[in-house]
Order: C-alpha cells, then structure tokens, then sequence
C-alpha cells in the first residue's frame, strides 16, 4: 500500500491518503487539511454536507493508528479560516492524541498562534532537521532539501484511445517533495513533470509511480 | 373616453407614421382593454411593441382625461426583454408613441447596464414604464418595500417568451409573476412569442395552469405569411472541401460578392469564437472592407454593440458578422441578406434569422447557408424542406426547479421576507411547481434555514432566520449583498472582464479560457489582438498588441443539437442520397462524398442501421450512426457504452455529434457480443441510463449551474470589487461532497432529472431506440475513416466511462508511457 523513498540517506514511506512518514525521526508530514472549511462554507449560506466534516478526522485517525508517530507535522493550512465549531472538534481531537504536535503556519492560518500553543501545539514558519527543511510554501535552499505543502498538486495522465486521469499526487522534484491536500473539501491543481521529476499519483488504496 | 375614440388616437397616430395597423395589432388592443391577459404570437420587426405599448397609453388616457396638463407619477407597465441590448430599441418606440400623444409618461431602463445613481433615482420615482430583464425583476423583488413600487402597476409584458421559456430565467418570471399577481390582482399579464411547436402551452406557463389569469386569456396570431428563400452556398470544388471542420472560412472568396451585392448582410456564426474568427479573416483578406463592417456578439462591451446597431439603422455598414446576440428584437430595416454560417441546428432559429431581412411586408426573406463541411450540405437539403412545411420545434419548460426556487425564497427573504404558508399556494400555482409536494417544499425550507442536514448544537449555518411571528428574513447584510450580487448570475461559468491597463472596458471573458493563458501571451478579442498583462480580481489586464496569434477565446455555450423535427428531415435527406434519388443540388454536390462512404461502407436506408469499426493510431473505434441529433447521442453513447462496459472491464472515450457517436478504447470492441447481446433493448432502460450517468460527467456538469444559482457557489460577479474571502470553491469538489455524503439531497437529484429531461431528453431517447429496434444493424468494418466517421472522431469534447479499476488503469497508461 505505501510506496519507500530515500532522501538524504532517510527513509520515507508515502501513503495513499497523502501522507508522508519519517522512519527515521517517527515523523508524520501531512499538508493542507484545511479544518473548518465545510463550516466555514456553512456559516456564509452555502450548505455544504456536514456529515463531511467528520471524514477528515477518521482519516486522521486511521493514519496515525497505521504509523504510530512520535511526532506529527502540519505543513500549513491545517485551518481553513477564522475559528468556528470545527475548532472544538480539533481540540477534542488533540486531546486524545499522544505524538507531538507541530504546525507549521500556511497563508491560510490566520488563528492566533496562542491559540494553537494553549492546545499544546508547537509552531513556527518552518522547522530544519539535519538538511531537511519542512515548510508550508515550497522554497528552495542551498544545502536542504525542502518538504512542503500549499500547491494541492495533481497530476493528469494520458492513454490510448484519448483517455485522460486526473489524480492528486506526490510531486517531487531535484531538491523538494510537496505532498498533496490532505483535507477532503480541497482541489488539486495539476503540474507538469520535467524530465528529472518524479510523481507519485494517489488513489486512495495505492501510490504509484506515474513518472 | 369611449373605446372607439380612444382607438382613433392610436389609429390617427399610425396614419401619421404613414402605417396601416394590422388586424393583430387592434385584437391585441381590444383584448388588452377588456381586461384580458394573453400571449401574442408575432415574429420579430412585425410591430408587436406597438401591439402592447399602445394600449398600456390608451387605458392611462382613458384613466386620467386630464392627461396632457397633469402626470399622474408611478410605475404603469414592466417590460420584459431577455436581451439587455434589445431596451433601447424599445425605449425609443415607446417614447416616440407617448411623446407624440403628448401624454407626459416616462420610460426608463433598469438592466445590468444601469448605473447605481440611476437606479437610486428609479427607487424614489419608478418610470411609467420599466424595461427590465428577468434578473433586474429579481432584483427589484429584492429590494425592500418592493410591494408599493408594483401595487399600482396595471400590465406586464414578457417580450421574447420563446426564448425564457425552456430555461431557467423563464423559471424566474413564472415566480416573479406569481407575487406580482397577489400584490396586485387586475395586473394584465401579457407574453410575446415567435412561432415555436407548443404555443398553447407556452401561454399556461406563461400564466399558470388553471388559475383566474390563464381562464381569463386569449391567443392572438398575427399570421404573417413571410415568403422565405433559402440559398446554399456550395463549393466550386466539392472535391477539395474539408470533411470536417466548424469555421467555414474557406468559402470566405463565395461571401465576398454576396455581401457587395447588397445594402447591408448580416452573418449569423455559431459561437462567438468563430464571430471573432471571420470578422478578421474579411479584413485580413480583403481589407477595403475596413470601416464597413462590424462584429457583434454577448461577451462586446454594450458601447460598441449599441453603435453597432446604430449603426445598421443608419446604413453606414455593409456587413455586421453576429451570433445569437442579434437574433432577437432590434427591427433593422436596412438589412437585406443574410448568411447563416454551419448549421442553424434547429428550424425555429432559422427562420427567425431569416426573418431579419426583407422587413417590409409581402418582400421575401433571402437567407443564404453557409455549410463548414461536406456532410453538413446535408442539413442544408433538410432545411430546405422544413422551411417548405413550416415544421418548429417545442420548447420545453422546467419543472421542478429546485435551484431557482431557493434563490426566489432567498430573494423574498432579503426584502421584506415572507411567511411560507402565504407564499407556498403562489408557488404551486406556477407550471413548474405544480406538482411540488409538501415534503419537498419542507425541505427546502429547511435548506434556507438550517442547511438541511445539519449538526443541531454546533451548526452555524446562517443564511436565512425564522422571526418570532414566524416571518422568513435575512437580517445579515454580507449575506443579503452576497445573494443580492449573484441573482444576475444564472450563467455558468465565472465571467471576468478584459479591460485595458491604462482603463477602458472592451467585454467579458470566461474565466476557463483565461487560466490557460499565462502572462505576455497574446489573444484575440473583440476583433483586437490583446496580450495578456496580468489578472487582478475579477479583472483580466491587457494591452493592445502587434503580435499575430491564433488563440481565440471559445465559449462552451455554443454546442447546440438537432432538435426531433430537424433529425428526422435529416434522415429522409439520407435515404434519398441512399436510395440515388439525389434531387436538391447540395445532396448532388455531396456525391464523390457518397461515393467514398460507399467504398468500404454504406449510406444507411430506412431500414438499416449502421456501425463502422476501424482501428487507427488513437485506438479501435466504433461509430454508431442513429442520426438522432446530439443529445440523444450523448445519452444512447452513455448507455451503449455502459452496457459494453458490463461485458467485461473496459474504458471508453465517448464522442458524439448530430449524426452518430463514437465509442473509442485502447481495447477491441467485441461487435459480435454487441450484437448478440442485443444491447439496444429497451428493456431496464431507465435503470442503466441512470447507471451510465453516475459513470460519466453529465450530470455533475449540470450541477454546475445548480451550485451557483442556488447559491452554494459563489461566484462574484464582474465589475464588482468582492471580498469572498476564502469562500472560493468549485462546484466539482461540491459534488464529490454531495455524492459521497448527502445523495439524497434535493438539489444533487435535480442534476440527474435535469441531464434526463433536458439533457438526455429520455422520451426521444425511447423513441429512437424503438425505431432502432426495427432496424436492421449492418456492421461495416473497415480499414480506416469513413467521410462520415470523420467529423466524429476528430471531435475533442469527449465524455468518458469506464469498468477498470483505476490502478488498472494508471498502470497500462505508464507502461504506454515507459514504451515512448
């Protein structure tokens, strides 16, 4: 089911539902799940299903179960807008969880930062481990090798007979891996791979190499 | 005053204009004055404005006998047009008829066009008479005290009926007319329509069924008997005339002596990209036309169009290339040929295109066709014939349109708001609503109020309140501006507008075309090579360019279908071709094209029914030919290609125009299994249609359209500086949401009923089936295209469907990639 990459002499393990673990440092990436974006929605008039709200939290859940993480990391946008009743449904969420919370804050979070703290949650604009460097925009920086999220990539696939496939994806380039949205109410914006990039397309049950 | 003096006002008038009123004209009035409501049947340029203003004047004079010393101030009468561009010509022979009366009565305009200031103006003294389109309606219906501005208001008159009824804009003035009536209950009621196949039926929507408005109704036909020529042009060289194609550019050197030939031509095109497309062929190949000729169409900025038509009336252009934007209203005298380029698609548009020339009486209407490729000759035989029988189409109205319905609640609930138990017996007299039940209309108060599914403690689900005494109200102003911003949108795509850097507006553009262009990437619009700077808001910025280019914009609405009659003409063009009885000159033009269908092929008679199958680089293809028109081929390539697909897994590419469709796949169809498997049943049809259309798009592209006019999309709206601040979403993701989490959602099944009565049109879909059904099937396979394959398989706008499984899938798509 998950997909094994080396960067940097460290292992990662890739999961279908667009999440990245750390073998070596017990750490789980997981980028732009953009909490509360189903109530936000709601607030404004537009009745999006909130029977939604709760799958984003049972593939938390199910994740976490499967790695078992010391230590959980949020590249950004793990809140969609101003807090609203999703909010209590992360707290409550946060205080079953055992790992280490981090996020990192993404232009989407515009919460007080306390706000996070109060809930034990460490922040900042950017963490570097050895010449990892983990952020919520991608950048690029001599020495590091940058994981990151905000772009929701996506890739589109062709075959014979003029057919097409559009799928979320691990996008990773010479020195950048940007893993895909996680949050289940996001889109997916499709890149085009160059010849030294290589992308792992998600389905939910698998990651594949596409190219 | 008596009815007869009256009467002789107006005819006095006519007499001065030099003009006879015809029999039309004084029925209408007649009726008009006793009280009546009614649908006018009347083409465009007949003088059907004067058939309704006249009266609105006659009743006010016989009201106020003191007319000409003292106005009495208020609004009288609304007229409805569906075309913003059509109210300044109906302005203009308003005020020309009150004013040459003497009578003191205003006319005024309130579109999207209308500036705030003038709008504030029309709030504190409304016009005698309003000119409105159905969204500007909706929006005066959402402004607050909106029951005094109508009160005293004595007639409505929906201009251009035809052309509302059969879309959802309809949907809104059979709701905006079911206030009306309770606000004021003597309001006469009044449609205009161009000739369409149900009339009778167009008059009950227009007026709802069974109600005192619709018993106390009358039908006037103006019976104006229009002589009508239809001329193809047809290629010197049969032999080099492509077998597809869209543009038709290469009988531009065949137009050019047509339009010298005459005082002004108008070239009715298509789409607005193939508008933009011959307007700079003319020029760049024969430039001496500079200054002479014109473009028109939707997304020009209303300056440039209104000169346009100005300029038509004054004769100081030669040709004028249009789309649809001048199919209606607008009486342009001077206009003398028209050309009509590719196929009209449907006989009633046709000869209301027709109908632009020739305006006065007893002259005959010369329209010349212009076909874009070889088979389309074919269509130009049928026309030929429809236009001899008169054959026109229906227009079908909506039902149950849930979308509408809860933007019209919401409207109401932005003004002064509304109790349901007042609101909900107008509703179920609309046509649409007849058959709304209460569970359903529960529901839908229950969408407005609570978001329908909802989480009860910790829900913030905010749109509409319910008061202490029970009144339905928006008291939030984001969400009233919000509502208010998106009334006008009852399109579907996010339109932006394309100004200059330095200021100046030149139109609108769609928002899909845009994103596929990056910055210093050079386009054309409005007949301007225009390079993009940069997109800020809902603004695109462009600066004028030198640089050739082939990009031009095109606009998704443009695909239309072979309405029943026209497929069924065409069909009986075909046999002739298929029985050698070859008799008009386009199908004789057409035979080296027969000959070449028949070498591998056939043209199909009567009683045979033709797939092709045939392998190229792209894969195997099997081409279906029912010659049904495109919808129904969408739908019957949906379910044949479900049905397939059962057989054993496999992925389609489905294409599909108004002759056949195509099934392509990376895999060997098994005809034989096809065949023996009688997959062209009707048996369990409903069932799989409705399988088939959870496999393919269809439906989530009609969800689009609900999305935004219910109001869970927004959209913004052009010229307006918008904070949507994080409530950017696509209605794709919405769908996916709907689908995996609420599918008993009112609005996520309207997208199915709808694709199946609008779209699929299933009652066709039966027919053609059981007309298939006695048919004998003749399988040809061949060793590459056919001519008539071809217009097919070169088609890009494709639907999709598959029984793989999608890791299946992604994997043989990698190995053809690895293999390059």
């Amino acid at each position: 089911m998950t997909q094994t990459i080396c960067i940097k002499d460290q292992t990662f393990l890739l999961h279908p539902f667009g999440v990245m673990y750390w073998k070596e440092k017990a750490m789980l990436l997981i980028a732009d799940v953009h909490l509360g974006k189903i109530s936000h929605f709601r607030k404004h008039g537009s009745a999006i299903p909130a029977a939604a709200i709760f799958k984003n939290f049972e593939q938390l859940d199910e994740v976490i179960a499967f790695f078992q993480p010391q230590k959980v990391c949020f590249l950004g946008d793990l809140f969609h807008s101003y807090k609203n009743t999703e909010w209590q449904f992360f707290e409550a969420w946060i205080a079953k969880q055992e790992s280490d919370i981090l996020l990192l804050i993404g232009n989407h979070d515009i919460i007080d930062e306390r706000k996070y703290q109060d809930l034990g949650i460490k922040t900042g604009t950017e963490l570097t481990i050895d010449s990892i460097l983990l952020t919520h925009h991608p950048e690029e920086r001599a020495g590091f090798f940058n994981f990151c999220g905000h772009i929701h990539p996506g890739v589109q696939l062709q075959g014979l007979g003029k057919q097409r496939l559009k799928l979320p994806c691990f996008f990773q380039k010479p020195n950048q891996l940007i893993l895909p949205a996680f949050g289940v109410f996001t889109g997916i914006y499709v890149l085009e791979p160059e010849e030294e990039d290589k992308v792992y397309a998600i389905t939910s049950k698998e990651v594949i190499i596409v190219s | 005053m008596t009815k007869k003096e009256l009467f002789e006002i107006a005819l006095h008038w006519f007499d001065q204009q030099g003009w006879k009123a015809f029999p039309f004209q004084k029925q209408t009035w007649e009726a008009f004055m006793k009280g009546k409501n009614g649908l006018l049947n009347a083409p465009t340029g007949s003088g059907k404005t004067y058939a309704l203003w006249v009266p609105v004047v006659l009743n006010y004079i016989k009201n106020n006998p003191d007319y000409k010393t003292k106005h009495k101030k208020g609004l009288k009468a609304i007229w409805i047009t569906p075309l913003r561009a059509l109210s300044q010509e109906i302005k203009q022979a308003a005020e020309r008829f009150a004013d040459d009366l003497g009578t003191q009565m205003t006319v005024g305009i309130r579109t999207g066009d209308t500036d705030q200031k003038e709008r504030a103006k029309q709030k504190r003294n409304m016009p005698d008479l309003l000119i409105t389109t159905p969204e500007s309606l909706q929006l005066l219906l959402a402004s607050k005290g909106y029951d005094k501005t109508f009160k005293n208001c004595e007639a409505i008159i929906i201009d251009e009926w035809h052309e509302l009824l059969g879309t959802k804009r309809g949907v809104q003035i059979e709701l905006a007319l079911s206030r009306l009536k309770s606000i004021n209950s003597s309001i006469r009621i009044w449609g205009i329509s161009a000739t369409i196949g149900n009339l009778e039926q167009a008059q009950q929507v227009l007026l709802g069924p069974e109600s005192k408005s619709f018993v106390n109704s009358t039908l006037i036909k103006a019976n104006l008997n229009k002589k009508i020529k239809v001329e193809s042009i047809i290629p010197k060289e049969m032999e080099t005339f492509p077998w597809r194609g869209h543009l038709g550019i290469h009988l531009l050197d065949e137009v050019i002596p047509i339009i010298k030939k005459s005082k002004t031509t108008l070239l009715f095109t298509n789409t607005r990209s193939q508008c933009e497309i011959w307007f700079q062929k003319i020029l760049a190949q024969y430039p001496e036309f500079a200054g002479e000729i014109a473009m028109h169409h939707g997304s020009i900025n209303k300056e440039t169009r209104l000169w346009v038509e100005q300029a038509i009336r004054n004769e100081s252009l030669t040709a004028v290339v249009c789309t649809s934007s001048l199919d209606l209203g607008v009486d342009f005298a001077p206009v003398e040929t028209i050309i009509q380029i590719g196929g009209p698609k449907g006989v009633a548009r046709f000869l209301q295109r027709a109908g632009r020339s020739g305006h006065q009486p007893g002259k005959t209407s010369v329209i010349y066709f212009l076909p874009t490729h070889a088979i389309e000759l074919v269509e130009a035989s049928a026309l030929q014939e429809a236009v001899k029988e008169n054959t026109v189409e229906d227009r079908i109205p909506y039902l149950n349109s849930f979308d509408v319905l809860i933007q019209y609640l919401t409207t109401l609930a932005v003004s002064d708001g509304f109790h349901p138990e007042e609101i909900f017996p107008e509703i179920k007299s609309t046509f649409c609503y007849q058959a709304l039940t209460d569970d359903q209309w529960n529901w839908i108060l229950g969408f407005i109020t609570v978001g329908s599914q909802s989480l009860q403690n910790y829900d913030e689900y905010k749109k509409v309140e319910i008061l202490d005494d029970g009144l339905f109200k928006i008291n939030n102003r984001g969400t009233a501006m919000r509502h208010r911003l998106q009334i006008g949108t009852i399109v579907s795509d996010a339109v932006l507008t394309v100004k200059y850097l330095k200021g100046g507006y030149i139109g609108s553009i769609e928002e899909w075309f845009i994103s596929k262009l990056k910055p210093g990437d050079v386009f054309t619009f409005a007949g301007r090579n225009l390079e993009l700077v940069r997109i800020k808001e809902m603004k695109v910025l462009v600066r004028k360019s030198t640089k050739k280019t082939s990009k031009v914009p095109s606009w998704m609405g443009g695909r239309l279908t072979l309405t029943s009659q026209m497929s069924a003409l065409l069909r009986q063009e075909l046999y002739k071709a298929s029985a050698n009885q070859a008799s008009s000159n386009e199908l004789k033009a057409l035979s080296h094209i027969f000959k070449e269908q028949q070498k591998e092929s056939i043209i199909p008679a009567e009683e045979q029914f033709l797939i092709e199958t045939f392998k190229t680089r792209e894969g195997y293809h099997a081409i279906f030919y029912p010659f049904e028109g495109r919808f129904v081929h969408e739908a019957l390539g949906s379910l044949i290609a479900y049905r397939i697909s059962l057989l054993s897994p496999i992925s389609f590419s489905i294409a599909f125009n108004d002759y056949g469709f195509e099934l392509l796949s990376d895999q060997e169809i098994d005809m034989q299994a096809v065949l023996d498997n009688n997959l062209f049943t009707m048996q369990d049809l409903h069932q799989d249609l409705q399988k088939s259309l959870n496999a393919t798009e269809m439906a989530r592209r009609k969800f689009r359209d609900i999305a935004v006019i219910s109001g869970m999309v927004f959209t913004g709206y052009p010229n307006k500086l918008l904070k949507s601040k994080h409530l950017q979403s696509s209605s794709q993701l919405l769908f996916n949401v709907f689908r995996d989490f609420e599918a008993d959602n009112l609005l996520y099944q309207q997208a199915f009923i709808e694709t199946f009565e609008h779209q699929l049109e299933e009652g066709r879909l039966a027919e053609a089936l059981l007309r298939i059904e006695g048919q004998t099937i003749i399988w040809k396979s061949c060793s590459k295209p056919t001519p008539f394959s071809f217009p097919i398989i070169t088609d890009r706008l494709r639907e999709k469907l598959s029984s793989e499984k999608l890791e299946d899938r992604i994997k043989k798509m990698i190995t053809l990639l690895t293999k390059k």
